[in-house]
């Protein structure tokens, strides 16, 4: 159940910071894959509470 | 018909044939099980998500509201990323009760078929422009490929395919169950877009651009200026975009369908979280690329949907986003067909028009839903090229995906407030969906001036219209399902299904009787409903899922029975139908007594939910197991019964006290219970005083005599029923009756003493005048009656020593002599004083004892003992029998055996034939002590008995064989006492 606490503190706590996401767009000085990489990063994070839960389960 | 259409036309029937070709090599095992029941087929599937609007629509979004468009995926993987504490639980609920749409769940929960009918009309307006941008997308692509004005007639023809794969697919059998085939061809047509975007965003990276790096230097250079100017959402119009897309993700009725009727199990829905936000990834990555590339070959692109398509002047470069886009389009379309035909069935036909006892209901069900599949793609054409071509993909989208978001409140209200009811859902509902209507559903078929009225002018004119209607309808939704839930009545019903989809609430189930008592009953009302062969083919289903059997009688089975035909024909005819029917058919009979808790299920239940579990509640269902756990493994069989003698607990004691599992009663009325139990159990329940002490029953076999204590269950937080205790006290009882029995024996012999002792006194007297006779004559005959009185007297005095000896504790008061004995001899005083009683001269006695056998004792007892034994060998025997006296020898001792044909030793005697006052002989005729006296003066010889009734290889008969020691030659000891005492 922690692992679901923490999960939902990063989709709310993403819900509230994803307008920093749009940023990107039309600014050269910002890389143009950088949502995509953050969105690869969150994936894996999930990933892991995954197996995180999946031992807590066992 | 042009060369490039028909080009075109055979691109995309080739490529639906593949897919048929697909579909029919899952649906006849040519592909394994595993593949098709992998969890990635199943995260493939949802990826129908992705439907023609990931493909076309995106890159519009993007061009419109440049990294705005990601919140299509972002919102869809957020949902799946709350997975545990969104999906899971919808998904239990939609399992239990077989519950395979958004209006079946709502239709459940608020215990409305009118909640049920507006949710499916709400869906099927919703859908309906999202049908139309597959259509349009599919049209235009054509349109654009081949410049023909037949574009539309060629997509018709597309959907008319396409829906002939959703009857095929997903419409083939009456049965509801998970779809295999049409889950792998979803998934394949997910894998086929998948690459085609990817490839697509590859073109666009290595061909239009040269790399990476030259892509960030157009960026940074000759694009900087075109992406400057592309607008970009604010903030709240981003965040009510991903609140749009995350209801969308699992509310739209084929992402419901897939989510959670399609699902194999809990954890391929949890490894979905991960593994569908990765899918979203790779299919979102490449729409700026293919967007960016087509500026780069061309400042105005005319349609920025179709970007693909200008990037590069190759044909092929079209064909492969043609057929991305179909891919998108069948697979969504068919969902969709598929998912609201079993919506609108069963929350418009079948609430409009019953189903009656028909002899085929199946097959109705079928053909109906078959036309529904069908109108719905002809509906999805027909709307495209009436309404949808006049529009963008992007106004298209957002209008289906805002009226969907009406079901949003009631859904978390489902989820997380059980005080939500019926009367609020369908307020909050109708006001949600009448501002969306009004907002911008309607205004996609006429004028613009429409949304003038009512209160838009109202909105603030600087955000975009659908962001206005998404707060505005949300707002009045969420408003109206409040109010009109707290001040208006719950029923009874609806607390009981809210409490059964609540996240943290178990069901709290009632213990009523059923009108049905057995499972046959149950065929036979729903018969009345469904018809013969669907009620048989319902209940035996039911039956097989509980693996109960149809003879099936426990009140808790029927309970269950009767929940699972519910959960069946719900997912058969939805849950308001099924409802209606089984509450009509199968109903509960309603006595006064006050209901109470199904606590059997409620603890099923609770060990289902077991690892959900945390905090306080996790440490209360351990001490409750812990409890649990010490009325089961108490060594005291125990039973509770509830106040309508339902059987709550049988512990593991009294299952093997008798011999009755606990699984197989659990559950039953008293009454049902194999006998004695009913009787039993019912004399404690009706008795005054407890505990009812040494009740004897027989059981299996066996008597028992059992000792039960009752305790009633009442108070404050009771539940009501009674405890039962059963002890065991067979053993018990067999321990004081030998007390008794013992203390009986003890006051005989003391009686027999006080005897003995008044007998002594005239013996003496008779032997005394015996020894006179002797001396007053010199006549043989005389002589030797006087030495046979003598004998006589001696034995006499001999039986009433034993008799003192047995009172006085079993000690022999005489010392035991060490002279030696033979046993011929002995066998032959027996048989002469045998013969002096004048009775059973007619039974044959023969000794056959060797004349060389000596033992170790007192030859005066030995004769006592075969004169017994030959006494009662004598009265068993019928006239003519034959007895033998034996006798050999075995290493250091001798056998010597008395057997005779007689009728043998009853069973019922042979365990305590040594005991004393043991007989079988009419009252007067045997003291019992015979055998008794053998036994002690054979253990005093330090032998021992055995007794053979029938013996070995004989039909009938007894053999007794006397162990005793051999006489040694060193048995006289120099301190040997005088044996003649």
């Amino acid at each position: 159940m922690y692992v679901y606490r923490i999960m939902l503190f990063l989709v709310f706590g993403g819900y509230l910071l994803s307008p920093l996401l749009m940023d990107g767009w039309g600014d050269p000085s910002i890389a143009w894959y950088r949502p995509f990489a953050i969105w690869g990063g969150l994936i894996a994070l999930t990933l892991w509470l995954e197996q995180k839960r999946k031992l807590d389960e066992r | 018909m042009s060369v490039e259409l028909l080009g075109v036309l055979l691109l995309g029937l080739g490529y639906l044939a593949l897919l048929f070709g697909c579909g029919m090599a899952v649906e006849r095992g040519w592909v394994p099980v595993r593949v098709t029941r992998h969890p990635v087929v199943y995260t493939l599937a949802l990826g129908v998500y992705a439907s023609a609007w990931a493909i076309y629509g995106s890159i519009e979004f993007a061009s419109k509201a440049g990294f705005g468009y990601l919140a299509y995926y972002l919102g869809a993987a957020g949902a799946f990323l709350l997975a545990p504490v969104l999906l899971v639980p919808i998904q239990r609920i939609t399992r239990t009760y077989q519950l395979s749409s958004l209006a079946d769940l709502f239709a459940f929960r608020f215990r409305s078929r009118w909640v049920g009918t507006v949710v499916t009309l709400l869906s099927l307006l919703a859908v309906m422009p999202l049908l139309g941008i597959q259509v349009q997308t599919l049209s235009d692509a054509i349109h654009l490929l081949t410049g023909s004005r037949y574009s539309a007639a060629v997509a018709l023809v597309f959907c008319a395919v396409i829906a002939g794969c959703a009857v095929l697919f997903g419409a083939r059998h009456s049965h509801r169950h998970r779809h295999d085939t049409l889950l792998s061809v979803i998934a394949f047509e997910s894998i086929i877009k998948l690459l085609a975007m990817l490839g697509l965003g590859a073109i666009a990276l290595w061909w239009v651009f040269d790399g990476p790096q030259d892509l960030q230097q157009w960026l940074e250079g000759p694009g900087a200026a075109a992406q400057a100017a592309t607008p970009q959402l604010e903030a709240p119009q981003w965040r009510t975009l991903l609140l749009l897309f995350f209801a969308a993700a699992f509310m739209m009725p084929h992402l419901f369908q897939i989510t959670f009727a399609e699902s194999l199990s809990r954890h391929t829905l949890l490894q979905a979280s991960w593994s569908l936000p990765l899918f979203l990834l790779l299919m979102a990555l490449p729409v700026p690329l293919i967007w960016w590339a087509a500026q780069s070959t061309n400042e105005s692109v005319p349609m920025a949907a179709y970007a693909a398509y200008v990037m590069t002047e190759h044909w092929w470069v079209g064909a492969l986003a043609f057929i991305g886009g179909l891919a998108a389009a069948s697979g969504t379309m068919m969902m969709i067909a598929l998912a609201l035909s079993g919506m609108l069935l069963n929350h418009v036909v079948l609430v409009a028009r019953p189903p009656e006892a028909q002899n085929d209901l199946y097959g109705w069900l079928l053909w109906l839903r078959r036309g529904l599949v069908v109108a719905v793609i002809f509906g999805g054409w027909l709307f495209a090229e009436s309404v949808g071509r006049y529009h963008s993909l992007t106004n298209l989208g957002l209008t289906a995906f805002v009226g969907m978001a009406q079901c949003l409140p009631g859904m978390l209200a489902l989820l997380y407030w059980p005080g939500a009811n019926r009367k609020g859902m369908v307020a909050g509902l109708i006001g949600g969906i009448s501002v969306w209507l009004a907002g911008v559903w309607l205004p996609l078929l006429f004028d613009i001036s429409v949304t003038t009225l009512l209160f838009m002018h109202s909105m603030p004119t600087d955000s975009p219209h659908w962001y206005n209607v998404t707060l505005t309808s949300l707002a009045v939704n969420i408003l109206l399902l409040i109010l009109v839930s707290l001040f208006t009545r719950t029923s009874e019903g609806e607390r009981s299904a809210a409490e059964a989809c609540s996240v943290d609430a178990v069901i709290r189930s009632k213990r009523l009787p059923l009108e049905a008592a057995t499972a046959g009953d149950f065929t036979a009302h729903l018969a009345q409903a469904v018809g013969d062969e669907a009620a048989e083919r319902e209940v035996e289903r039911a039956l097989k899922a509980l693996n109960f059997t149809p003879q099936e009688r426990r009140p808790y089975a029927l309970r269950r029975l009767r929940d699972r035909i519910q959960a069946n024909l719900s997912g058969l005819m939805g849950p308001s139908v099924a409802r209606d029917i089984v509450d009509r058919y199968l109903p509960y009979r309603h006595n006064d007594a006050p209901l109470t808790d199904d606590i059997h299920f409620v603890e099923s239940r609770l060990e289902a939910y077991r690892s959900r579990l945390t905090g306080l509640a996790r440490e209360l269902d351990g001490l409750r197991r812990h409890h649990r756990q010490t009325l089961a493994k108490l060594p005291v069989g125990l039973c509770v019964l509830g106040d309508d003698d339902e059987l709550l607990m049988w512990n593991q004691a009294l299952s093997k006290l008798s011999g009755i599992s606990g699984d197989s009663v659990i559950g039953s009325h008293r009454d049902s219970l194999p006998a004695p139990w009913p009787t039993l159990l019912g004399s404690v329940l009706s008795a005054t005083h407890t505990p009812l002490y040494k009740q004897a029953v027989a059981l299996h076999g066996r008597d028992y005599f059992l000792t039960l204590h009752q305790a009633v269950l009442s108070g404050h937080d009771s539940r009501g029923g009674s405890v039962i205790l059963v002890e065991d006290h067979t053993e018990m009882k067999w321990l004081e009756d030998e007390l008794v029995h013992a203390a009986r024996l003890a006051s005989i012999g003391q009686l027999a003493a006080g005897v003995a002792h008044e007998i002594g006194n005239p013996i003496t007297g008779i032997s005394s005048l015996a020894q006179n006779l002797r001396y007053d004559t010199e006549d043989p005959a005389l002589l030797e009656t006087a030495d046979q009185i003598q004998q006589l007297t001696q034995r006499v005095t001999k039986i009433v020593n034993s008799l003192v000896g047995f009172a006085h504790g079993g000690r022999q008061t005489v010392p035991l002599p060490a002279s030696p004995a033979t046993l011929k001899t002995i066998s032959e005083d027996a048989l002469h004083l045998i013969h002096l009683a004048r009775s059973g001269e007619d039974v044959i006695f023969t000794n056959h004892c060797p004349g060389n056998i000596v033992v170790r004792g007192d030859d005066q007892r030995l004769t006592q003992v075969m004169v017994n034994l030959l006494s009662n060998a004598r009265d068993a025997c019928q006239p003519q029998g034959n007895i033998r006296i034996e006798a050999g020898t075995e290493a250091n001792h001798a056998w010597w055996r008395v057997s005779d044909d007689g009728h043998g030793i009853a069973p019922s005697v042979k365990d305590r034939l040594f005991e004393p006052f043991t007989t079988t002989k009419p009252a007067g005729e045997g003291t019992g002590l015979g055998l008794s006296l053998a036994y002690q003066i054979i253990n005093e010889h330090q032998g021992k008995i055995d007794v053979a009734s029938p013996p070995p290889g004989q039909p009938c008969g007894t053999a007794i064989t006397l162990w005793l020691p051999l006489y040694q030659q060193d048995d006289l000891s120099p301190h040997a006492p005088d044996t003649d005492c």
